[in-house]
């Protein structure tokens, strides 16, 4: 009996057990199992084309057919459900005959052009016909043909129809996993063709999941075409540089050279799936870019120099400014082992905890630590998302992690998970929730507040540690805000038994950023005394943000989380680094760039990072880098920041040197090297001896392999983790949340509604940052930089979708393309971040977020096409 | 003679009109089952006539009727299948443009006792007049209180929608016509979930053909033991013949079910053109294999032609003539089953295109020794493993052209061309 | 009514947008005579649905045209009934006179020619559907005047008036 694709929760839940024989073996399987998964089990190969493991069974391609007792015709055993007592048999003759006579029927049209294809070699056609075709086809007719010429159906994606099998994994793949619904089937019978509207995909995701798992060569991927043999290529498990979600992915390179990314299929969050980013946007490695040789700043200019010259040269000046302050920026892309090494050289070398690792935002520890502490659930994502009901707070999942947000619409579409959304940006999600809140920008905080008042209505029970006048306040304070979409919020969450939260960090941008932590707090509290056992991970937008967090690279926090005025922690970990650790928290980068611009900082050390394109109000950050009396950067590329350097470190990139990365899910996971640094570029943690060397100290220990060992010591949540024990999927960071103390949070009044444009930022979903933006092929397939608002606004400023316009803010503006976008909200405007040459932070305030801003159609005079793409140059003299 | 019962209007001036349709008893059935019988009596009644599904398949209606789970909650749908694609077939668009309101009247009574307020008749978009007439009749129907919202004053709701086709045969096949209902490429569904579970928008839904559905009012009137009356006992009830090919009197033929083929073709159709003999007969639309002329004698009901090895079908009576090459015939059948394949499924897809490509060549006089051997071949290859029976009508239609006429294939290949030109 | 207006009352008999596209495809058929790519298109805006869907039915079934066709298109069916009745001599006199092959269209943009699988009115064959119209029993003779009627509506009708000139079933 083929599997119901609607079951409910109760369904999944159920336990009952059947039991079945195939070929003379017996197992008991949980009921509602196929009859491919119970074969699975039992190490039964069952040839399979149109399954797929993610996707409902659509029993086409009849590969799996197989004999059950009592049933008159052969059943499809990927659709088959188990029935208690079933005796099936698949290695009968007539099976084989009917597996082989499927493979004939399929290769009878095929173009067997395997020489020039290039699946050659890691086909499932090739694959199943080896072990169970025909040794020789019957065939003798002509072979139907669509088209001589292969289709280039996008930049990244070339179809070639002839070799096509009609397995459907690429159509359901792209609408029901990825939910574009860009790919779909023309005609049919024998002409039936895989396609894009009119042939084409051009405006679609170009994630390239349908190439991945096309069985065949029909789908190809158009920079990997003809590049190399599958057995020339030398394969390297790593995970993804771009976003938290951490995706574990295949680096094939040949002689050293990057050649493609393929997914895992069975490991990692991601399973065999992928976004654009990961797919197609490694060849960054290969930027133009890339930082040669060290180089110094001599009359004004940087010029490249050796290592041991850039060594005087740095030295002489560390101790020009002997005395003064000092503070340190490391990226959240950086590997753990970089990171943690990072912090403890600024702490014992230069004994200063000024130290960060976002170049964006500040980090309130003292509200973000408490709630990592008390809520954040270190567990596989498939599982926190199993929950009843999950809220995704802030930010736009869909471009900022596209490989979770497939699946939450899995767990929507599939497990009945109720799915609720709160945010101010609109995403592709939002169709598939029971309710979306949406919020006016920078409006989170009250809107919270206000859901939280809504849960604790007069019906829920007396919850200790859990002040009720508080709550009246609360309650006051919410009902300025939209009364229908909290209501429908808090009713959901009523009605779940088991709640998941999911935090885009896209919210710390807010000035608010304490009250809506502080409102998050309140929430979790409340679901935690209601029994609904909340879950919780942050959305984050950098591949180790969680790790550069527990890693201790912040002002406040040492390795752990633990506060750095703790004086006991500061004691243990002093004994184990045999050095003093500064007593004072440090300051923010925030504070740092203050610091510049009085300036007092001696010296300034950028690790990975651009703080000139990323932190708001570039004249500002421009100046006060400039005021440092010692600007070091080391990076892989060069950066804007790194154009006004006074020491210019070449870096390894990533796949260049190995560590670790810790995703969203708390999952630790192997960044593997898979070739050496290029020029003269030097592995991050070298480099670091190289510095602390200048300084006369010696970091210990310095090898990337003994700083885990350390790590696994000192920090509590990595405790007892081994490299060999990270395995194919990784290993999971421990620590029980400790309910934080009871208080409750009032929060700050809603936004007074205004009919002003706010323009917000983040990510998009072509690019997540500087890495991104350096990739070849992303910037081929990324829209050119653009605005985006609603009809109704547009409408109102007579604007049509596609006009140049210009944004301006008090501080500065730009001009850009204008994407009409259906489903926003009046008054939001939104640019991506990811843009270097808007400079977009040139229109921000420090401490003010979202930005008002004026937009108009562009006066012709002022039409400047943006330049984008590896043309990109920073503003400043290359060497 | 058989007083016809579902063609009693057809050469009546204006059958098409409600005027006439009332004349004649019309919507006294529905007045009678909304005022008389209980959803479930209307079920008992049409389980006890024995009526089985005049599209194809001859499962007993009333209890696909009770398959529909009684609980509320999901609204419920009936659809009434008039594709109507099964070559040499055309019943059901002769009761539309003639006697709609018989539809209308069975659909509202059969709506009545499944618990759907809404209904669609998919009819095949080349029926332009069976449209016109049957929104015509909907409407007058609608503005009588026959359909709407409480019919009759009774607390039953009923309204239906025409949704007309767009030429695709696999429309016919339940589940694929629901997916065409939804918007989607036409294509079969995987049962279970069947229809009157999970159906329409995922919910109970009731598929009838157009003849089964007219055969409701009369059950209601003249009472389940009359419909039994007629024909075998177990595939009883008047039946609607569709008689064409290479005979004298082509038509619609009302007839007992179970009448011999013989006296079908012979007697009523008037038998074989001027000087040709009967050389085979295809006895329920293409998807059913034919009977060469000595196997006439056989009746033509459910189970009486399954058991000779056919199939009942459509009731598509094709005759064929012995100036007719059966190559050709059967080319012609596989050539259409292939142009009407739904794509979805490899050994009807890509064996019937393999199927197609030997069958043009033999016929063609370019037959290589073995070719017979590959046709079996193929059909053993898409019979049984295709998704849905319109593979399995393909290959067993050849199968049965290759059994008896094998000697016709064999010449074509020996001789290189075809020995009827 | 306007396209949008017609398209938005056929969407009415159904729960779910995405039903309406078959009707919605045929009333822009009507409109345009043919299903070009931007006609697609705004058929997806006006129902707010996929625009692949939309280009996935126009191609799946075979009564939408994506390609121009003629002011008249004769469908021959050459399904097994008709053919048993001589359709394929038909065909090759149609072909000859009008001087197309089958699936072509005449220069004069007036005829469109296709062989069609079985119409469902076998009773009649050989059946021709022209339009929206039956032609039944057809024979040579009949095929020429019915040629010739279509010619003489030329100017004076279009397809929809043809019923007035053909009676359906004759
Ligand atoms: C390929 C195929 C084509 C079919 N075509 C039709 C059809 O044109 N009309 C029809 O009533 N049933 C057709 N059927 C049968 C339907 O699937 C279904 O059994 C029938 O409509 C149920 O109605 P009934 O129980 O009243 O016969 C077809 C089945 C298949 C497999
Ligand atoms: S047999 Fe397969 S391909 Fe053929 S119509 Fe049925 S499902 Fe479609
Ligand atoms: S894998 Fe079961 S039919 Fe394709």
């Amino acid at each position: 009996m083929p599997v119901s694709l609607r079951g409910t929760k109760e369904e999944f839940r159920e336990e009952a057990v059947v039991s079945v024989t195939i070929n003379d073996q017996t197992l008991e399987v949980e009921a509602g199992s196929t009859v491919l998964q119970a074969a699975e089990r039992l190490g039964i190969e069952i040839p399979t084309f149109c399954y797929l493991k993610r996707l409902p069974a659509l029993a086409s391609c009849r590969m799996c057919l197989v004999e059950i007792e009592g049933q008159r015709r052969l059943q499809p055993s990927c659709a088959t459900q188990v029935t208690d007592g079933m005796v099936v048999r698949t290695n009968t003759p007539l099976i084989d005959e009917t597996r082989s006579s499927m493979l004939d029927m399929l290769l009878a049209n095929h173009p067997l052009d395997c020489p020039i294809c290039d699946k050659g070699g890691e086909c499932e056609l090739q694959d199943l016909v080896m072990a169970y075709g025909p040794r020789k086809s019957r065939f003798h007719d002509i072979k139907r043909v669509f088209h001589s010429e292969d289709i280039r159906l996008s930049p990244v994606i070339i179809m070639n129809v002839n070799r096509c099998i009609q397995c459907q994994r690429c159509v359901r793949m792209c609408e029901e996993v990825v939910g574009a619904v860009a790919l779909g089937t023309v005609e049919k019978g024998m002409d039936t063709a895989v396609t894009g509207f009119e042939g084409s995909l051009a405006s679609c995701d170009q994630c390239g999941n349908c190439v991945e798992v096309c069985p065949v060569g029909a789908l190809m991927s158009f920079p990997y075409r003809y590049k190399a043999r599958p057995w020339d290529l030398v394969e390297t498990d790593t995970v993804c540089p771009h976003c938290g979600t951490g995706c574990q992915l295949t680096v094939g390179a040949r002689k050293g050279e990057f050649m493609r990314v393929r997914s895992k299929w069975e490991h990692g969050v991601n399973r065999e799936t992928l976004c654009v980013r990961g797919r197609f946007g490694l060849d960054f490695i290969e930027s133009r870019d890339r930082i040669k040789r060290p180089m110094i700043r001599r009359d004004g200019a940087l010029a490249p120099v050796s290592w041991d010259e850039a060594g005087d040269f740095l030295r002489r000046r560390l101790s020009a400014v002997e005395g003064k302050a000092v503070g340190g920026l490391a990226s959240p892309r950086l590997p753990n082992e970089v990171l943690y090494q990072f912090q403890k050289l600024m702490r014992t070398v230069f004994r200063s905890n000024n130290v960060d690792c976002s170049s964006r935002w500040p980090t309130s520890l003292d509200v973000l630590g408490p709630l990592v502490a008390g809520f954040y659930t270190r567990g596989p994502l498939e599982e926190v998302i199993g929950n009843d009901c999950v809220l995704v707070i802030g930010g736009n999942v869909t471009d900022e992690n596209p490989v979770t947000e497939y699946l939450l619409r899995d767990a929507a579409r599939r497990r009945q998970t109720g799915l609720l959304i709160l945010s101010a940006r609109p995403c592709r999600l939002d169709a598939d929730a029971n309710a979306v809140f949406r919020v006016p920008p920078g409006g989170e905080a009250a809107s919270l507040g206000a859901v939280v008042a809504r849960v604790m209505g007069p019906a829920s029970p007396p919850l200790p540690g859990v002040d009720f006048a508080d709550v009246a306040t609360t309650g006051a304070q919410a009902a300025t805000t939209n009364r229908g979409g909290s209501d429908r919020l808090a009713a959901a969450l009523l009605e779940g038994r088991s709640v998941t939260v999911l935090v885009s960090i896209d919210l710390l941008r807010s000035p608010e950023r304490r009250a809506i932590l502080e409102q998050l707090n309140n929430l979790l509290q409340v679901l935690r005394a209601l029994g609904k056992g909340p879950a919780m991970q942050f959305l984050f937008d950098r591949a180790n943000q969680l790790g550069a967090w527990d890693m201790g690279v912040l002002p406040a926090a040492l390795p752990g989380l633990s506060p750095v005025a703790d004086h006991a922690v500061r004691e243990s970990l002093e004994g184990a680094w045999a050095a003093e650790i500064p007593s004072e928290p440090g300051a923010d980068f925030d504070a740092m760039l203050d610091i510049c611009d009085r300036g007092e900082m001696g010296a300034l050390y950028v690790v990975g990072s651009d703080p000139l394109i990323t932190y708001p109000d570039r004249q500002f950050v421009k100046r006060a880098l400039g005021a440092a009396d010692l600007l070091i950067v080391q990076d892989a590329f060069l950066t804007d920041t790194a154009g006004l350097a006074d020491v210019v470190l070449p870096a390894a990139g990533y796949g260049e040197e190995s560590g670790t990365f810790t995703n969203n899910e708390g999952r630790m996971q192997k960044v593997s090297k898979f070739r050496e640094p290029v020029f003269e570029a030097r592995g991050n943690l070298e480099i670091f001896d190289f510095v602390a060397a200048l300084r006369s100290h010696a970091l210990q220990p310095s090898a990337q392999s003994e700083i885990f060992g350390e790590i696994a010591q000192l920090v509590p949540a990595y405790q007892g983790l081994t490299q060999d024990r990270l395995g194919a999927d990784g290993a999971f960071t421990k620590a029980t949340p400790t309910a934080p103390a009871g208080e409750f949070l009032a929060p700050p009044p809603a936004p007074s509604a205004t009919d002003r444009l706010m323009l917000v930022t983040g990510n998009c979903l072509f690019h997540n940052g500087y890495l991104s933006e350096r990739s070849a092929i992303l910037n081929t397939v990324a829209d050119d930089p653009y605005v985006e608002m609603g009809e109704q606004d547009a409408a109102q400023l007579g604007l049509l979708n596609g006009d140049q316009v210009v944004v301006r803010s008090a501080q500065g503006e730009l001009t850009v393309q204008l994407k009409i976008n259906r489903d926003f909200p009046k008054s939001l405007v939104f640019v991506p971040e990811n843009y270097r040459t808007l400079r977009l932070n040139s229109l921000m305030l420090r401490g003010e977020y979202p930005c008002p801003v004026e937009v108009q159609k562009a006066h012709e005079a002022f039409e400047i096409a943006p330049v984008t793409g590896p043309e990109a140059r920073p503003e400043i003299f290359t060497p | 003679m058989f007083e016809p019962v579902l063609l009693r209007n057809m050469d009546v001036a204006d059958g098409h009109l409600l005027s006439t349709y009332e004349a004649g008893g019309g919507y006294q059935a529905l007045a009678k089952a909304l005022r008389e019988h209980t959803p479930d009596d209307i079920i008992g009644l049409v389980k006890e006539s024995n009526l089985r599904g005049r599209g194809g398949a001859g499962f007993p209606t009333g209890m696909k009727w009770s398959f529909v789970p009684k609980r509320a909650g999901k609204p419920k749908y009936l659809c009434c299948n008039a594709d109507e694609g099964e070559p040499g077939t055309f019943k059901d668009r002769i009761i539309m443009e003639r006697d709609p309101h018989q539809l209308v009247e069975g659909m509202a009574i059969s709506a009545y006792a499944i618990g759907a307020e809404t209904a669609y008749v998919y009819v095949r978009g080349e029926y332009v007049l069976a449209i016109e007439r049957l929104e015509q009749a909907i409407a007058e129907a609608r503005a009588k209180g026959y359909l709407g919202t409480g019919v009759l004053g009774s607390a039953f709701n009923f309204n239906m929608y025409i949704h007309r086709g767009a030429g695709a045969y696999i429309c016919g096949e339940e589940t694929a016509m629901l997916d065409s209902l939804e918007g989607k490429r036409a294509q079969p569904r995987l049962k279970p979930p069947f229809p009157a579970v999970e159906g329409l928008y995922a919910s109970p839904t009731v598929i009838n053909n157009v003849e089964t559905l007219a055969c409701v009012p009369h059950i209601v009137v003249r009472g389940p033991g009359w419909f039994r009356g007629i024909g075998p006992d177990k595939s009883p009830g008047p039946k609607l013949y569709c008689l064409s090919g290479q005979v004298q009197k082509p038509g619609l033929y009302e007839l007992p079910m179970g009448i011999s083929l013989r006296e079908l073709v012979e007697d009523h159709a008037g038998g074989p053109l001027p000087g040709r003999k009967i050389k085979a007969v295809i006895p329920g639309g293409v998807s059913a294999p034919l009977i060469p002329e000595r196997g006439l004698d056989v009746g033509m009901d459910f189970d009486s032609l399954a058991a000779a090895g056919s199939m009942l079908g459509s009731a598509g009576v094709i005759v064929i003539d012995d100036s007719t090459c059966m190559v050709k015939v059967a080319t012609r059948i596989i050539e259409f089953f292939h142009h009407e394949s739904c794509g979805k499924c490899t050994p009807c897809r890509e064996g019937l295109d393999w199927v197609v490509k030997v069958l043009r060549r033999v016929e063609a006089g370019q037959g290589v020794p073995g070719d017979v051997e590959e046709l079996e071949a193929l059909c053993k290859g898409i019979f049984g493993n295709s998704f849905c029976a319109l593979g399995d009508g393909a290959a067993m239609g050849l199968r049965a052209a290759l059994a008896h006429f094998e000697h016709e294939f064999v010449a074509h290949i020996k001789e290189q061309r075809c020995p009827f030109h | 009514m306007t396209m949008r207006e017609k398209i938005e009352a056929a969407a009415a008999a159904y729960p779910d947008q995405r039903s309406a596209i078959m009707p919605a495809l045929l009333i822009a058929q009507k409109e345009h005579g043919h299903l070009p790519g931007p006609v697609l298109e705004e058929v997806a805006n006006i129902l707010g649905v996929e625009r692949i869907w939309v280009y996935e039915l126009a191609t799946f079934y075979t009564l939408f045209n994506t390609e121009p066709v003629g002011m008249f298109h004769l469908q021959l069916c050459d399904n097994v009934s008709c053919m048993l009745r001589r359709s394929e001599d038909l065909l090759r006199h149609v072909e000859a006179v009008l001087g197309i092959r089958n699936g072509g269209t005449t220069a004069d943009g007036l005829f469109t020619l296709s062989t069609v699988e079985c119409l469902g009115a076998c009773e009649m064959a050989p059946v021709m559907q022209v339009g929206d119209d039956y032609h039944g029993d057809l024979d040579i003779a009949r095929i020429d005047a019915l040629l010739e009627r279509l010619r003489a509506t030329v100017g004076k009708a279009t397809g929809a008036d043809l019923a007035a000139v053909a009676p359906p079933g004759e």
